[in-house]
């Protein structure tokens, strides 16, 4: 069994253990290595991908140069997302506060780049010495004319999820700020895809083929003028939801745009989110285009599919992602290759979430919560997990057990929504379990020599 | 060389008490220097008699890492070393980190070095030791010995209770121990005898009664400390024995901190005694300072 640190015992939950219990939602244990980013890496990450935005991080160089480029996220325009800027806070910066290079810099960068809005990132150190970051952001949009928004993201404020919900305030005051005229009454908003790989021009095209205006993307292949009409839009599909829940509420509450929780990854999940949308709509006609699309999209890539399959059918997965959402499609996705999930954990999942992912999996299947790099290594050895899939902090802990791993993270450059995302998928584990490298592994010289 | 840290309530007098004391001590015969520990850069103007003090902070930000110990430490008077940290204007930055940086440049500059000969280093702080910056003067290896300015007014004596709460803490890591209260006075009723009990109760003495003069004023609009501007008047006596007080002092202890129910009990006993109807003698009277000496007395040297 693998060793628990005492205070996390209700954090690690075994289906068919009665009753269901799992702790979740709170900061991670002290001594506790967590997977978790820090709030201003939460901000950062949701954010970035608008494209035509100036993003300025507003502390010491490390901020900015950790996080820079952090997605594989994807424009069709403009590069400037891609780009880290930094106020590059150095002691006589902190000693003598850092508002007066703030607005310097936001000055220069604005003529320099003709950027449409600008985000301010304000880090620990910008929130330890009380830099007013609000009256220099407003200071910078009248000499400017162009929104200059705050995002309180300071590293010390909480958890990931907390930059989260500063992303989502930042957006927030954009949103409403321009005008809807024009929008057609069969209209989405796309919530929490970050075009990782282009994903987000194959779900846009999704929609469109089904007859549905795609307004804005928030935040993926991003555009600030999207974003201000973004209240026009008659639904918002919201993907990511431990990043994009808050704004999909507040708007609601504001402009009463209803939201439906959707994923894009696997089979069954994206042709689940394309018929809940026609569903919204009551469109005969849109319904009807959806089951076109599914069917032909689906006959596309089945038999590719079912090809890996053959190879990896019965081979054991563990999961630890972000959000549990996405967990639930990887679920499903291993389940279309035959493959058995036998871990899976998530860094933000509420309740709810697990309650749900249990229902999902199989007896005996490890279901964690916050995990660090030692549980998952051991939970890993247990099970005796064949493919690992997780983002970059977890593909070192697989490597070094010699277990193969999927990269299911932002910093990916594979597609893998949409119908095509799930050929690429299989392909990728397909790819990875049949590579000869794992019979060189210590785990299965022992194996052989037995 | 001993490192003195002078604390005490906002606009007790610190910057002045710490000056004219160091014009004595220099007059002894001392070389002393002085280390202003606060972002108005205002600890060592009348040892310079005025003159603009370039601050450590600001001669870093425009000369960058070229900084020369002479660009940030003037000869004041009586051939004191004078320096001020200086530190950001009102309201932006970190203060505290800035006595941080400038106390670590003073080090790394060698203006602590042996052969320079220091008998005395003064840091004169903040009023109000608001972060951990402020408490930079009394970490492990800097001040050893601090003296609070306190008067008889009762947010004066709530302040000087909390830095001693502040020198327990530092006291217990390193070791920094209180020397003494000086009572700067402001003619407050009882005041002697409240701040000597004040001084028993934390577990010190009150090192020197500063009466209230306005020689002291008046030197001070000349840009002068008292020994200066007049070193015959009665005032300049009375910095010479609170040098006098400071240099042959051997009490250095680790304070016990007020309960606030003391501290009220404390001004009730002494400042409302007449209001009470009671014999305004009578309780200062009571008190026996030949007991008052600490259990927690540590030898110096």
């Amino acid at each position: 069994m693998t060793d628990i640190l005492h205070e996390r015992e209700r954090q690690v939950y075994r289906k068919g253990a009665e009753p269901f219990q799992i702790d979740c939602e709170k900061q991670s244990a002290a001594g506790s290595v967590s997977q978790r980013a820090c709030v201003f890496c939460g901000s950062r990450v949701v954010l970035y991908p608008i494209a035509d935005a100036l993003h300025v991080v507003h502390g010491p160089i490390g901020c900015a140069s950790y996080t820079w480029d952090i997605r594989g996220a994807r424009s069709s325009g403009p590069q400037l997302h891609r780009l880290s800027f930094s106020t590059d806070l150095q002691e006589m910066d902190v000693i003598r506060g850092g508002e007066k290079k703030l607005f310097a810099a936001l000055c220069e960068l604005i003529d320099a780049h003709h950027p449409k809005a600008a985000f301010v990132y304000a880090t620990c150190i910008a929130g330890i010495i009380g830099d007013d970051v609000n009256a220099i952001c407003k200071q910078a949009s009248e000499a400017k004319g162009i929104p200059v928004l705050p995002v309180h993201s300071e590293g010390f404020k909480g958890t990931k999820k907390d930059g989260y919900r500063a992303a989502c305030e930042a957006l927030f005051q954009l949103i409403g700020t321009a005008s809807t005229e024009g929008i057609v009454p069969t209209s989405v908003n796309i919530l929490g895809d970050f075009n990782l790989a282009g994903e987000i021009w194959m779900i846009r095209e999704y929609f469109e083929r089904m007859g549905i205006e795609v307004v804005a993307c928030i935040t993926g292949d991003g555009r600030v003028d999207d974003i201000r009409r973004a209240h026009g839009a008659a639904l918002n599909l919201v993907q990511c939801s431990g990043s994009m829940m808050y704004l999909a509420k507040s708007m609601k509450e504001r402009w009463g745009t209803p939201f439906l929780r959707v994923s894009y990854f696997g089979i069954e999940d994206m042709a689940q989110a394309l018929y809940d949308t026609a569903r919204f709509f009551k469109d005969s006609e849109i319904m009807r285009r959806t089951q076109e699309l599914v069917h032909l999209e689906i006959d596309k890539v089945m038999p590719q599919i079912n090809e890996y399959r053959r190879d990896v059918r019965g081979k054991k997965a563990g999961i630890y992602v972000g959000g549990a959402f996405k967990a639930f499609s990887l679920v499903r996705a291993l389940r279309l290759l035959d493959m058995k999930t036998v871990l899976v954990g998530s860094q933000t999942g509420s309740r709810e979430d697990y309650d749900q992912l249990r229902e999902l999996c199989d007896e005996g299947t490890i279901i964690v919560d916050d995990s660090n790099p030692l549980e998952l290594a051991g939970f890993l050895q247990e099970k005796e997990v064949d493919l690992f899939i997780g983002g970059v902090k977890e593909r070192p802990i697989a490597y070094k057990l010699g277990v193969g791993f999927c990269d299911h993270n932002h910093e990916r450059k594979e597609a893998l929504a949409g119908f095509a995302g799930m050929v690429n998928f299989a392909r990728e584990v397909h790819s990875t379990m049949m590579s000869p490298v794992w019979q060189f592994t210590s785990r299965r010289r022992k194996e052989m020599a037995v | 060389m001993r490192k003195v840290a002078i604390y005490g309530k906002g606009g007790i007098g610190k910057s002045t008490t710490t000056q004219n004391t160091v014009a004595a001590l220099a007059e002894m015969g001392k070389k002393v220097m002085v280390v202003g520990c606060d972002p108005k850069a205002d600890s060592t103007r009348l040892l310079l008699g005025g003159l603009a003090q370039r601050t450590v902070l600001d001669t870093l930000r425009d000369e960058g890492e070229e900084v020369d110990l002479d660009d940030i430490r003037r000869i004041g008077f009586g051939n004191t070393y004078c320096t001020e940290s200086g530190g950001p204007e009102p309201g932006v930055g970190c203060a505290g980190r800035g006595i941080i940086t400038s106390i670590n440049l003073l080090e790394q500059l060698g203006a602590y070095k042996e052969s320079i000969g220091l008998d005395y280093v003064f840091y004169d702080v903040l009023g109000d030791v608001v972060c951990g910056g402020f408490a930079m003067p009394i970490r492990e290896g800097k001040a050893q010995e601090i003296y609070i300015v306190c008067s008889g007014e009762m947010m004066a004596m709530y302040a000087a209770n909390n830095i001693c709460k502040g020198i327990v803490k530092f006291a217990n890591a390193g070791g920094v121990r209180l020397g003494g209260i000086i009572c700067n006075s402001r003619k407050v009723d009882n005041e002697r005898e409240m701040i000597e009990e004040l001084a028993r109760q934390l577990g010190t003495q009150m090192i020197h009664f500063v009466p209230r003069d306005n020689d002291v004023q008046r030197a001070e609009i000349n840009r002068k400390t008292v020994i200066h501007w007049k070193p015959t008047c009665p005032q300049a006596d009375e910095y010479r024995n609170l040098a006098k007080a400071m240099d042959a002092n051997r009490m250095f202890v680790i304070p016990k901190p007020l309960e606030m129910s003391a501290l009220e009990k404390l001004l009730m006993d002494f400042g409302l005694a007449e209001e009470l109807g009671q014999d305004a003698d009578a309780t200062p009277a009571e008190i026996d300072l030949a007991a008052a000496t600490p259990a927690n007395t540590l030898a110096c040297d």
